[in-house]
């Protein structure tokens, strides 16, 4: 399967499925891409890290 | 005799206002809202049983102000300022900054070390509000929303009256634009974290 999306539609996918569910061809490509491509695998932490973030600083942490 | 809860409590302001403004929209009213929700709270501080943590508490003494301040200014809803979010949601040019032709990153996201030990440090805080401050207005209202309090996106996007492919647009700028900012400010910059 070719690499059909590029970095710039990964992280919309990648922002995307914190709001929706990706459908099939989105997750897989996503996927393919996400495999092959270390910058977007460090986007997707760092999104995880912000979502985390975001909600210890509704409680305050403390 | 001053309870040392005082201070705490005022260390919560900043964010309690953040909260006011994504709820009211207009600067004086959510200061009038947290203002009253911290005259409230000092007065009930000895009531605050450390079941939720000061700032849960806090949030739940304003969100009932924000209710009561909504209920009285709803006749006077052209006080509000029109969301405008022509500027983002319409083109992505500003995409453009980011990724360069063939959809590479310009700015290639890095490892960030040891993000678990930002949460703890006071400094990473500081430098995370800063963040959202430097987001768009209307933008980081719906990030707001969406990432600190958990609202669905359903509700924000009637609540903003946008369509709901412009909230996804919406947010995907406001977390590609914190994402590059707490990068730059605190995991790129050794001497922040010193």
């Amino acid at each position: 399967m070719p690499d059909n999306v590029n970095c710039r539609q990964a992280s919309r996918l990648l922002s995307a499925a914190y709001d929706r569910d990706l459908n099939a061809t989105e997750s897989e490509a996503l996927q393919y891409h996400l495999g092959r491509c270390l910058m977007c695998r460090n986007f997707d932490t760092q999104l995880k890290f912000l979502r985390k973030a975001s909600e210890r600083f509704r409680t305050g942490g403390d | 005799m001053t309870d040392p809860r005082f201070a705490d409590i005022e260390s919560h302001r900043p964010y309690l206002l953040r909260y006011a403004l994504s709820q009211l929209r207009d600067g004086q009213l959510a200061e009038e809202a947290v203002q009253e929700a911290l005259v409230s709270a000092l007065e009930s501080v000895g009531t605050f049983g450390g079941k939720s943590t000061l700032r849960t508490w806090l949030t739940s003494i304003l969100r009932f102000k924000v209710i009561d301040l909504q209920r009285r200014t709803v006749s006077d809803r052209t006080r509000l300022e029109p969301t405008d979010f022509s500027s983002q949601a319409d083109d992505e040019s500003w995409l453009d900054e980011l990724f360069d032709e063939t959809g590479h990153w310009r700015v290639p996201p890095q490892a960030w070390s040891d993000p678990e030990a930002a949460l703890e440090q006071r400094r990473f805080w500081e430098m995370f509000e800063k963040c959202l401050d430097r987001l768009p207005p209307a933008g980081g209202r719906v990030f707001f929303k969406r990432e600190i309090l958990g609202e669905d996106t359903d509700t924000i996007c009637k609540e903003e009256r946008i369509t709901t492919s412009n909230c996804w647009v919406i947010l995907h700028r406001a977390r590609l634009a914190l994402r590059a900012c707490v990068e730059k400010n605190w995991f790129g910059n050794e001497a922040a974290r010193a």
